[in-house]
């Protein structure tokens, strides 16, 4: 009896998987959009930058010392150097914010005297920037220092010796991408789950089953593992692009990703199937969707790290849905741990599912 | 003929303090077609929904095949097939394959070739029903209803909003299938259309059954009464013209 129910679930799932990839819109939205998302994030969060200035680098010299200075100066990772800019033209962008500041060396720079290349670097900076002036002179004060030192001996009394020290060596976009997958689940997991589902309400093709010995948990089922098939798909896509693009530094193993990410979806899922079980129509959906996804994506997690905000909240946000996914996530993908591992992610996950289930399969209309 | 195969006893359906179902009682026999009449609102749908188990029965009961349908709706729906009167299918999937979703649904294995050729559709296969005419659309709801091999076919309304030509198809596809030996039960608001398909007809009107009985004994019933009709019948009727004018042939 049981065997011929889930023959049911299983022709209905496949059905509804083949109806998925013929809706060209869906899937714009459901690959494409979380391939965006991973651009356009991966791009601001992604960066490994320190601080670094623009510069425009006005060098009127001829000497060949400046000219060394020049490419020394652009050697260094602290400064990006635009050259062969005049000033009017530096000025503007200065004005702009698109300079911090301009670097002239004026045309005695770098003359011998006493055996001795001298001569003054000239900045100009934007008035009402003070403080990103100061830090730009402080900066160039350095540059300059350690150009005097190579022609006067001076030995210090104090030093600053700074060494690096052995960490896992994320780079930042090590660290947002699982964020970034648990992201794009929920939303795939709540907003285009809820829409899909409460339209067939509308047209009534939801009711046209009814009308079959099928039951509420064939259909939720069904359902769920069409979305989650999709679901693993979209992360397995994101996986690819951020391995290829953005240079992602895979540090566990595949078969702990993989698993987790099926028990997670499985879960987020719950959420969405939940919502449009319950909704009759769009309407309903769509606000109680916001009401539930927007404090799970700034309480867990996904943008910035949880240990930045409140104690207080921090013991809340532990038990959102997606605080577990996302650190699951991370722990593998960035610290190479385990499924097994994962214990306090995976039961509170667990429980999630179990309630959400329990929740939809109560709040379940047809119509 | 004379076995009931639905038997429906003192019916009742409330929504707040509206008794949209009034103490309905009917018996359908088996292989007949059975048909309910009525206005709007009178309450047709829901007596059939309710038969269908898809809306639960407030008052009395009924049982399909010896089946009580309040206790085993699960079994019912096995038994039975259901047209809806506006019903919709999914999108993005070709009729071939709905059916074989259906199929699935009732653990049966569907030949959905043969099922389409019976309601004159087989070249349509590969189609998706939003590509269909409203005459296709109603026959291929037919079909799906047809794939569990039901005892009981239920069709809300199913010519409304055809044209005549579809019309008339649709009710030789009726004929057709009364005469495999499934009982239909369908609602209309068309007499000529109960006229010429129905075995026995109900009028309802708000919630009630008013008239039960073979459409002739009705007619006679009522001649019986000295009805006379106001204007001598023609021989012919505006339909007839139509018809003759532009064919039976399907237009789709």
């Amino acid at each position: 009896m049981i065997i011929n129910d889930l023959k049911t679930v299983w022709s209905m799932a496949k059905a509804f998987t083949k109806r998925f990839f013929r809706d060209k819109t869906a899937l714009f939205f459901t690959f494409l959009f979380p391939l965006i998302f991973l651009f356009v994030f991966g791009n601001i969060f992604g960066k490994n930058s320190g601080p670094s200035f623009s510069v425009a680098l006005i060098n009127k010299s001829q000497t060949g010392f400046s000219k060394q200075f020049v490419e020394d100066f652009k050697k260094g990772e602290v400064f990006k150097v635009q050259e062969s800019v005049d000033f009017d033209t530096a000025k503007e962008k200065l004005g702009r914010g698109e300079l911090d500041g301009i670097i002239e060396l004026p045309v005695e720079f770098g003359q011998v005297v006493d055996n001795t290349p001298t001569g003054k670097v000239l900045t100009y900076y934007d008035q009402g920037d003070e403080t990103l002036a100061s830090t730009l002179q402080a900066v160039l004060d350095v540059v300059l220092e350690g150009v005097n030192s190579q022609f006067i001996k001076v030995s210090p009394p104090f030093t600053l010796e700074a060494k690096p020290i052995q960490t896992a060596n994320l780079t930042r976009f090590d660290y947002t991408f699982a964020g970034l997958i648990g992201f794009s689940l929920l939303s795939m997991a709540i907003f285009s789950m809820s829409e899909g589902f409460t339209s067939d309400k509308k047209t009534g093709s939801l009711r046209r089953m009814q009308v079959a010995p099928i039951r509420p948990w064939q259909l939720i089922l069904a359902t769920a593992m069409n979305r989650i098939f999709i679901g693993i798909l979209t992360v397995v896509l994101m996986f690819i692009v951020g391995l290829i693009v953005f240079d992602f530094n895979m540090r566990g193993d595949y078969l702990s990703f993989l698993l987790f990410t099926v028990i997670a979806t499985t879960c987020l899922f719950g959420f969405g199937m939940a919502i449009a079980g319950w909704a009759r129509d769009a309407n309903q959906a769509a606000p109680l969707s916001n009401l539930i996804s927007f404090p799970m994506m700034f309480l867990s997690g996904v943008f910035f790290p949880t240990f930045l905000m409140p104690e207080m909240l921090q013991k809340i946000t532990v038990f959102i849905p997606l605080t577990p996914v996302v650190d699951g996530l991370r722990l593998i993908l960035t610290e190479g741990k385990t499924l097994l591992e994962l214990g306090p992610q995976l039961i509170i996950i667990g429980a999630w599912t179990v309630i959400i289930y329990v929740v939809s399969f109560k709040v379940f209309r047809w119509e | 003929m004379s076995d009931a195969i639905v038997k429906v006893k003192n019916l009742k359906k409330r929504y707040g303090t509206k008794t949209v179902v009034n103490d309905v009682s009917f018996d359908v026999h088996e292989g007949e077609v059975f048909g309910i009449l009525g206005p709007n609102g009178a309450g047709k749908t829901t007596t059939l929904e309710m038969i269908e188990a898809l809306r639960p029965i407030d008052g009395g009961s009924v049982t399909l095949a010896g089946i009580d349908v309040a206790s085993n709706p699960h079994k019912i729906k096995q038994a039975i097939g259901v047209q809806l009167q506006s019903t919709s299918f999914f999108d993005h999937l070709t009729l071939k394959e709905l059916l074989h979703m259906f199929g699935g649904m009732y653990h049966q294995k569907v030949h959905p070739n043969h099922l389409l050729e019976q309601v004159n559709l087989a070249d349509r296969a590969k189609s998706e029903v939003n590509t269909l005419s409203g005459g296709q659309r109603q026959r291929f709801s037919v079909a799906s209803a047809l794939v569990n091999k039901p005892k009981v076919l239920f069709l809300d309304e199913p010519t409304t909003g055809l044209d005549p030509q579809s019309r008339r198809n649709l009710w030789e596809l009726i004929q057709n299938i009364q005469k495999q030996g499934i009982t239909v039960v369908l609602t209309t608001h068309y007499m000529e259309e109960a006229q010429l398909l129905c075995d026995r007809v109900a009028i309802m009107d708000n919630g009630k059954i008013i008239a039960l009985d073979t459409p002739d004994n009705l007619i006679t019933e009522l001649l019986n009464k000295g009805f006379k009709k106001k204007v001598e019948v023609q021989k012919a009727d505006l339909e007839d013209v139509f018809i003759e004018l532009t064919g039976k042939d399907l237009r789709e």
